[in-house]
């Protein structure tokens, strides 16, 4: 008897843990594809749900502004991604060269990060206004036209990168400096002996050892990015019209702002398959 | 540098030494710049007149500091309701996350048993599965229960967010713990969970820490779980209130940056009072990967 509890006890640690991720986090996984099927709707949603069938997924295909929010995601993602890397890869490594007040500089570079979406997102609002925002003074300063940040629509989608850049390079730095306080100091050490330069030592050392690192936080920028609304939801609400309407966006939109809940539910398996195939083409790097 | 170097690439080394001292601080400088001005913009402005907040050509600083904004937004009934709301929820969330990471932390770190592999890689998985993708799910569940604008209904699901990230960090913090002292104290008839109560917890005071701070920063900030689920007046947090902003009344940007820099506070100071062991804890789990 004492050895049946004694065999369970982990599991019972386990418990509630778990229960909580099954029914907030798994189940809701399926029940969104049981969703996708039916005909649920703001209107319907305490009534009897009717079977569906294809037709959400049909809606979906037939809706042009379900491709333009794909392109729009492409492009938001892409951006995203390269200047978050880029920029949070150079505050790592800026910071690793010995620099006075590292531990204070790297508190400052995390702010971004420690405040939430919604204060970011107004916080550019206010910044890239058309009228009284700062960005088109300084523009006005030195000769330039204002610019429609949030309402040009093929401009708005770049301003959006540049807050998310804002907003999310922090989490680049924190990781790649972890990546980089896994390395043995000792290494450099011998490479320096051996005359290498400091460049050469990073491309040939720090890069190789680094990878691991970077894959796993390329994969997880992109999939933030990739589902990542809270921004243009607050800037922009999507618009002008759909112009600014990522993959996940329209997710929203059609759920909360048209009522349109099974359909909302059908990009959502979507985007599923977007994120899967994101870890799975970075996976597949990281074999190599 | 013992004599046997030659002076001429030791002068060049210096002069090296320097350009490159100097490109380092400037691209520090011009990084520390982007970073801090757009917050340091909304601060100023939150002294401001409203009037002042939205004038063109724009004032750097505001002309008549005032702390008009700061007392509209508490002493708005609505905006008091939704912070106090947000304290409730985040509280709850961060206690609630902890207790039970801290049981299945405890699990992985200290039992040998037999899906241990498979439930920690699906705990990893759990972790990369976007919380978004489920809102459309959640709002029919809670709907169908009822739970719908309940403070509970944000306290339980904002777990998802927070459980695979505390369990692994709290994983990790307990297998720094040497396990003679729990197996004595078992020899000596004290229970499992004596044991976690007297031994473990107090020694992982600091991981606590770290994965509490962690749960506060994500519940306070979550917007898009409460912008769904709880968007009523008498039951929306802070972060939800402020959006609201937009749509009740024009934008009145005194009293938005005023609320943006009240939200900022408590997760500033929280995480400016632990961030080394923030960096250390974030980044554990990474390494050990």
């Amino acid at each position: 008897m004492s050895n049946i509890l004694a065999k369970a006890e982990p599991y019972l640690f386990l418990t509630p843990a778990f229960a909580i991720l099954l029914i907030f986090l798994i189940f809701p996984l399926f029940w969104n594809i049981y969703i996708s099927f039916h005909d649920v709707s703001f209107i319907t949603i305490l009534k009897n749900w009717e079977y569906g069938g294809w037709t959400n997924f049909v809606d979906l295909l037939n809706d042009p502004n379900f491709y333009t929010s794909l392109r729009t995601t492409v492009l938001f993602v892409a951006g995203s991604v390269a200047l978050q890397f880029t920029i949070g890869m150079l505050m790592a490594v800026l910071l690793s060269q010995k620099v006075r007040a590292a531990g204070v500089l790297r508190a400052i570079f995390i702010i971004p990060w420690t405040i939430s979406a919604v204060i970011a997102a107004f916080s550019f609002k206010f910044i890239f206004d058309y009228n009284f925002g700062i960005l088109n003074y300084i523009f006005q300063q030195i000769g330039l036209q204002s610019v429609g940040w949030l309402s040009d629509p093929n401009i708005v989608i770049w301003s959006l990168v540049i807050a998310n850049v804002w907003y999310g390079t922090p989490f680049t730095m924190l990781f790649i400096t972890a990546g980089l306080l896994s390395i043995n100091p000792s290494i450099y050490e011998a490479a320096v002996i051996d005359g290498a330069t400091k460049f050469r030592s990073f491309l040939r050392i720090t890069l190789p050892l680094l990878k691991p690192f970077i894959v796993i936080n390329l994969i997880l920028i992109t999939m933030w990015s990739v589902n990542f609304f809270d921004l243009q939801l607050v800037m922009t609400g999507g618009g002008p019209l759909f112009a600014s309407t990522t993959a996940s966006l329209y997710m929203y939109r059609q759920a909360f702002e048209f009522g349109l809940l099974s359909k909302g539910a059908a990009a959502g398996l979507i985007l599923i398959i977007i994120n899967i195939s994101v870890a799975f083409v970075y996976l597949k790097l990281l074999k190599r | 540098m013992n004599g046997t170097m030659q002076k001429e690439p030791f002068r060049n080394n210096r002069v090296w030494f320097f350009a490159e001292r100097t490109l380092v601080y400037a691209l520090i400088a011009i990084l520390l710049f982007v970073t801090l001005a757009p917050l340091i913009w909304v601060f100023s402005t939150s002294f401001k007149r409203n009037e002042e907040s939205i004038s063109f050509p724009p004032k750097f600083l505001p002309e008549n500091i005032t702390f008009d904004n700061y007392k509209f937004v508490l002493t708005d009934p609505g905006l008091v309701r939704s912070l106090i709301n947000s304290f409730i929820v985040s509280i709850g969330s961060t206690t609630l996350s902890v207790a039970v990471s801290a049981l299945g932390g405890y699990a992985f770190a200290r039992f040998e048993f037999k899906a241990k592999n498979l439930i920690m890689s699906v705990i990893l998985g759990l972790f990369m599965i976007p919380v978004v993708i489920n809102i459309i799910p959640l709002y029919t569940m809670l709907s169908a229960a009822g739970m719908l604008n309940s403070s509970l209904a944000l306290i339980l699901t904002f777990q998802i967010l927070i459980i695979p990230l505390n369990i692994l960090l709290l994983k990790n913090y307990f297998e720094t713990i040497p396990r003679d002292l729990e197996e004595s104290a078992l020899i000596d008839g004290c229970s499992r969970l004596g044991v976690l109560r007297r031994i473990t917890i107090p020694l992982s005071m600091p991981g606590f820490a770290i994965a509490a701070v962690l749960a506060f920063r994500f519940s306070w900030n979550e917007f898009i779980l409460p912008i769904v689920l709880a968007n009523r007046p008498d039951s929306m947090v802070f972060q939800v209130a402020l959006y609201q902003f937009i749509s009740l009344y024009r934008i009145e940007w005194g009293y938005l940056t005023a609320g943006i820099t009240l939200a900022i506070i408590p997760v500033l100071v929280l995480m400016l009072v632990f961030q080394k062991q923030m960096i250390r804890g974030l980044t554990l789990g990474a390494i050990r990967e």
